[in-house]
C-alpha cells in the first residue's frame, strides 16, 4: 500500500521566498507571511515605530524590516533565487542585506546564477531597499532582476542597485564572465493593463565589439550604482538629489579668486565638504527627473567612496531616517 | 596494373569534381545577375538609403556629440597640449557599443513590428535614464518625422507598391505599415505620452521606404559614428581628413557589421546599457562650464 502523507504537499521550491505585508484594521501593519527555502533566508526582526510620529497622521504606526540573506553569504554557481514581495495598504518595509552579496566562481560561463525579485506596491505603501552592493568575484556569471509593480502609478519606492568590481584586495577588477542587473517599474491600470514606467538594465558581458577589456570599459571605476526614487514619501529626498546636482560646481569652471567669497550657510558648508570628499574619492554622479522618477547614477574608485556618499546624502536630507528610522541605512554604515 | 587503375580513378574523380564545380558555378551565376540587376525596387531602396545617409538630412544631428564633449572634459590630457586622439578612439568604440545595446533593438523592432511603434516609443523612453540623452533622441526623432511628413510622404505613396507589391497581400501589408506611421504621426501631435524617439521611428520609416533591414540597421550605427566623428572635428580633436580616414576605415566597417550581427536577434526587453559610465558622461554634460553641443 502506498504511503500517504498526512500533511499537505509542500509547494515550496528551492530558492523561492515570499513576503506579504498588510494592514490589520484599523491601522496596524503586520507581516502576514514570510516564507523561504534554501538557499534563501529571510530574517524579520521586530518592527519598530518610526521616529517621527507627529507630522503625518496617515503614516504607518510600525515599520517592518526584512533581511535578505543567503546561506554562506553569497550565491553559488547555478543557484536561483526567486522572491516575491507584496505590500498592501499603508505599510512600510525596509529591505536589507547583511554584507555584500557575493557571487562565487562558476565552472562554466554558461552556468548563470540568478536572483529574481518582484515587488508590488499600492497607494500609501512604501519600500526602502538600500542593500549592500553585489560583489561578483572573478569568473562568475550572474543575472538579477528587480521588478516593481505599482498599482495605478501609486506607491513610494527608494531602491538602490549597485555592483563592485570584485575582490579588489585580490587584484580582481571586473574579471567576470557576465553580470546583468535589470530594474523595471511597471504600472497596472484599471483594466489590468500594464505599462512600463522605467527600465534600467545593465549588461556587462563580452559583447559590444569594443575590443577592450571589461575593466577598460569601466574607465577606472570600481563601483557603479543606480538609485531609483519615486512617490510622495520620498518627494523631499528626490528634490534634494536634484538640488544638489544642480549645485555641483561646473566641470572645467575656474575660481579666479576675484569674486568675494560669500558667507556660507551651514548647509552650504556641509555641501562644500561633501563635494571635497567626492573629489577625493573619485566619485561622480548625476541625477535626472524622468517620468515621475528621480534617477541617480553614481560611480566611484572604491566601494567606500560610494557608500559614504550615499549615507551622507541620505543623512543630510533626513526624511528617510525620520519616516523609517536608522535601520533603513544599516547597509550604508 | 593497380597503379594505372588508381590513376584512372583519380582522373575520374577530378573530372567529376570539375563537372560539379561548373554545375555549381552555373547555378550561382543567374542569381548573382538577378541580385545586381537594377530593378526599380532596388533603385528605390538605394535612393532612400542615400537620402537618409546624407549629412544634409535635416535631423539636426550636428548639434549633438552623444557625450563626447563631456567625455573629453572628464579626460583632460596631461600635459594639456597632448593629443586627445587616443581617448577619442576609445570613446567612439564605447559609444557605438552603447548605441548598439540600447537603441539598435528598437530600430529592428520598429522595422519588424510597425504596429507596436507606440509601445516601443514608450518603452524606449522608459529605458533612457537621463534628460540629456532623452532630449537628443526626441529632437532627432521628431525631426525625422517632420522630414517624412513634409518631404518624403508625398513622393512615397506611389513607390511603396513596387518593392513587395507583386500581389494584393503585399500591398495590404504596406498599407498597414503606412497606417501605423500615419496614426503615430498624428498621435505625436495630440498625445502627451508620445515622445517620438529616434530609434523606433528610424526602423519604421526605413521600413516604409523599403530599405532592407540590414542596411537600415547599418546606416543607423554608421550615422551615429559620422555624427560623433564630425563632433570630434568641431571639438578640435582631429582634422577633417583624419575624420574621413576614421569613417572609411575597415576597422569601423567591421565594428558596425559585427554589432548589427550581434544585435540581430536581441529583443527590446534585453536592450540595456553595456557601458555604465556612458550614462554618467552624458548625464553630466549639463554640468560643463562651457558647451558647444546639446549633448
Amino acid at each position: 500500500m502506498p504511503f500517504t502523507s498526512p500533511f499537505a504537499a509542500s509547494t515550496a521550491k528551492a530558492g523561492h521566498g515570499s513576503i506579504e505585508l498588510s494592514v490589520l484594521p484599523p491601522d496596524t501593519p503586520v507581516l502576514r507571511n514570510v516564507s523561504y527555502q534554501y538557499p534563501l533566508k529571510l530574517v524579520a526582526p521586530d518592527p519598530l515605530p518610526p521616529p517621527d510620529k507627529s507630522t503625518d497622521a496617515d503614516a504607518p504606526r510600525l515599520v517592518h524590516t526584512v533581511f535578505l540573506l543567503t546561506y554562506g553569504g553569497g550565491i553559488v554557481a547555478g543557484d536561483s533565487i526567486n522572491l516575491s514581495i507584496g505590500l498592501q495598504g499603508r505599510a512600510s518595509l525596509i529591505l536589507l542585506t547583511q554584507g555584500s552579496t557575493k557571487i562565487f566562481k562558476t565552472p562554466d560561463p554558461t552556468l548563470v546564477s540568478r536572483q529574481h525579485m518582484t515587488v508590488s506596491l499600492v497607494q500609501g505603501s512604501a519600500l526602502v531597499y538600500l542593500p549592500d552592493p553585489v560583489q561578483p568575484f572573478a569568473h562568475t556569471a550572474f543575472s538579477q532582476s528587480q521588478i516593481y509593480t505599482l498599482e495605478k502609478e501609486e506607491g513610494s519606492l527608494c531602491a538602490c542597485d549597485w555592483v563592485t568590481s570584485g575582490r579588489s584586495a585580490r587584484g580582481e577588477n571586473w574579471d567576470i564572465y557576465e553580470y546583468k542587473s535589470r530594474n523595471e517599474v511597471w504600472t497596472v491600470g484599471e483594466a489590468g493593463k500594464k505599462r512600463l514606467l522605467l527600465r534600467d538594465n545593465l549588461i556587462l558581458d563580452k559583447h559590444g565589439r569594443t575590443g577592450l577589456q571589461l575593466s577598460r570599459r569601466m574607465d577606472g571605476y570600481s563601483v557603479f550604482g543606480t538609485l531609483i526614487i519615486r512617490g510622495p514619501v520620498f518627494a523631499s529626498l528626490s528634490q534634494f538629489f536634484l538640488d544638489e546636482f544642480e549645485a555641483l560646481p561646473r566641470i572645467g569652471g575656474r575660481n579666479w579668486g576675484d569674486a568675494a567669497q560669500p558667507e556660507l550657510t551651514p548647509r552650504e558648508q556641509r555641501r562644500a565638504q561633501r563635494q571635497q570628499r567626492e573629489k577625493a574619492d573619485g566619485l561622480i554622479w548625476s541625477a535626472a527627473n524622468v517620468r515621475g522618477f528621480v534617477l541617480v547614477k553614481f560611480a566611484s574608485r572604491e566601494v567606500e567612496g560610494s557608500r559614504n556618499w550615499l549615507r551622507d546624502m541620505i543623512r543630510e536630507e533626513g526624511s528617510i531616517l525620520m519616516a523609517f528610522g536608522e535601520r533603513a541605512v544599516l547597509c550604508l554604515k | 596494373m593497380t597503379m594505372s587503375a588508381d590513376q584512372q580513378s583519380l582522373r575520374d574523380e577530378i573530372a567529376d569534381l570539375e563537372r560539379r564545380l561548373e554545375d555549381a558555378k552555373s547555378r550561382l551565376s543567374p542569381s548573382t545577375v538577378i541580385s545586381t540587376n537594377p530593378t526599380p525596387a532596388n533603385d528605390a531602396a538605394l535612393h532612400a538609403l542615400l537620402l537618409l545617409a546624407d549629412s544634409a538630412l535635416p535631423l539636426g544631428s550636428f548639434a549633438f556629440s552623444s557625450g563626447l564633449e563631456s567625455y573629453l572634459a572628464h579626460h583632460k590630457p596631461s600635459p594639456p597640449s597632448a593629443s586627445q586622439l587616443p581617448s577619442f578612439h576609445t570613446f567612439l568604440r564605447l559609444s557605438l557599443s552603447t548605441l548598439a545595446s540600447t537603441a539598435l533593438p528598437y530600430v529592428l523592432a520598429g522595422y519588424r513590428h510597425p504596429e507596436d511603434v507606440e509601445t516601443l516609443d514608450n518603452d524606449f523612453d522608459a529605458s533612457t535614464p537621463c534628460t540629456v540623452a532623452r532630449r537628443a533622441s526626441i529632437a532627432q526623432g521628431r525631426a525625422l518625422l517632420t522630414v517624412w511628413d513634409r518631404s518624403f510622404k508625398a513622393h512615397n505613396s506611389t513607390t511603396t507598391e513596387a518593392p513587395s507589391g507583386h500581389d494584393g497581400e503585399g500591398n495590404a501589408v504596406n498599407k498597414a505599415v503606412m497606417d501605423s506611421l500615419a496614426s503615430f504621426s498624428k498621435a505625436v501631435r495630440t498625445s502627451d505620452n508620445i515622445n517620438a524617439h529616434l530609434a523606433p521611428l528610424w526602423g519604421l520609416i526605413t521600413r516604409v521606404l523599403a530599405v532592407p533591414l540590414h542596411d537600415s540597421a547599418y546606416l543607423f550605427l554608421f550615422s551615429h559614428a559620422r555624427t560623433v566623428i564630425s563632433a570630434a572635428v568641431r571639438a578640435s580633436v582631429m582634422g577633417p581628413y583624419q575624420a574621413q580616414a576614421v569613417l572609411a576605415s575597415t576597422e569601423l566597417q567591421d565594428r558596425i557589421r559585427g554589432l548589427v550581427e550581434e544585435g540581430w536577434d536581441r529583443t527590446v526587453e534585453d536592450a540595456g546599457q553595456s557601458v555604465p559610465v556612458m550614462d554618467l558622461w552624458v548625464g553630466r554634460h549639463e554640468k560643463l562650464y562651457s558647451r558647444i553641443f546639446n549633448s
